[in-house]
């Protein structure tokens, strides 16, 4: 969503072209990104002539300030949806930076990788707006992530596991 | 003015930018190195939208001020006392990314 879209594409910005190809997960009422995305998509392909990506839509998980019995049952739902979509795309890698859509989706790798299926490295970047606390996905992420990081020093003394390499958005 | 898609014309416009604490807005100005005056409504925010908005005051990147004080703010505020606000580095991310997977 919004602010999401914006600092995970900053991320990805200076990632060369052996991150390739890139599937972008948006949750469905999501009416934004997915313009953001093509426009950086488009610009890439200007500079490299091989780039791939695609673009999928799951069940938004949570609303904000969504109560916790009924954000059980949503995520849940998100889980059903995303498990099926991540054993298809089989992704080396994933990089996530907070909305609650990223969290069926590493739940799904991480089964995955019980099962032996397919193993991923999550990649966990806590947004920028964080400076002294993490945000929901965050507090869950920080146990199942294989590299969390954090942009906020005070965060970095906070959860000493994280990873701080200053303001990278 | 409701909706717009990007404020980006507008910014590029302004001198000055009076802006709600939301993340987004403050890092789009203060990259685009308008000075920016915070308005913060403790009612309305939720507390970690807050976190970065003092942040950026700690620093001084911003000024802050509330609906109340806002009139007051705009008459003395000294806005050369505003230290620039350096951009993020990417290409940190992309180094450190490039190590964990074996790109290296």
């Amino acid at each position: 969503t919004g602010g999401h879209t914006t600092e995970i594409l900053r991320l990805l910005s200076c990632l060369s072209e052996s991150y390739s190809p890139r599937h972008y997960i948006l949750a469905d009422s999501d009416k934004m990104s997915e313009a953001k995305i093509r426009s950086f998509e488009q610009k890439r392909s200007e500079t490299f002539s091989d780039s791939q990506f695609t673009l999928d839509r799951i069940p938004r998980s949570r609303e904000v300030r969504q109560s916790w019995t009924s954000s059980v049952v949503t995520t849940l739902y998100s889980i059903l949806y995303s498990l099926p979509l991540t054993y298809k795309l089989k992704p080396d890698l994933i990089l996530c930076n907070g909305p609650g859509t990223c969290v069926p989706v590493c739940i799904s790798a991480l089964l995955l990788r019980l099962l032996r299926i397919k193993r991923a490295i999550i990649v966990y970047v806590e947004s920028i707006c964080r400076v002294e606390t993490l945000s929901l996905s965050g507090k869950i992420l920080y146990y199942f992530s294989d590299y969390f990081i954090v942009q906020w020093p005070e965060l970095k003394q906070k959860y000493p596991k994280s990873v701080y390499l200053g303001r990278i958005v | 003015f409701r909706f717009k898609d990007s404020l980006a014309e507008d910014l590029r416009r302004a001198d000055l930018v009076i802006s709600h604490a939301g993340a987004g807005s403050c890092l789009e100005t203060l990259e685009k190195r308008k000075p920016l005056i915070v308005v913060i409504n403790e009612k309305l925010m939720n507390n970690h939208q807050l976190e970065l908005a003092k942040q950026l005051h700690k620093d001084g990147h911003v000024l802050c001020c509330n609906c109340s004080t806002l009139v007051e703010t705009l008459q003395s505020m000294d806005l050369s006392t505003l230290k620039p606000f350096p951009p993020g580095q990417p290409e940190k991310f992309a180094l450190f990314l490039d190590k964990v997977v074996g790109f290296q």
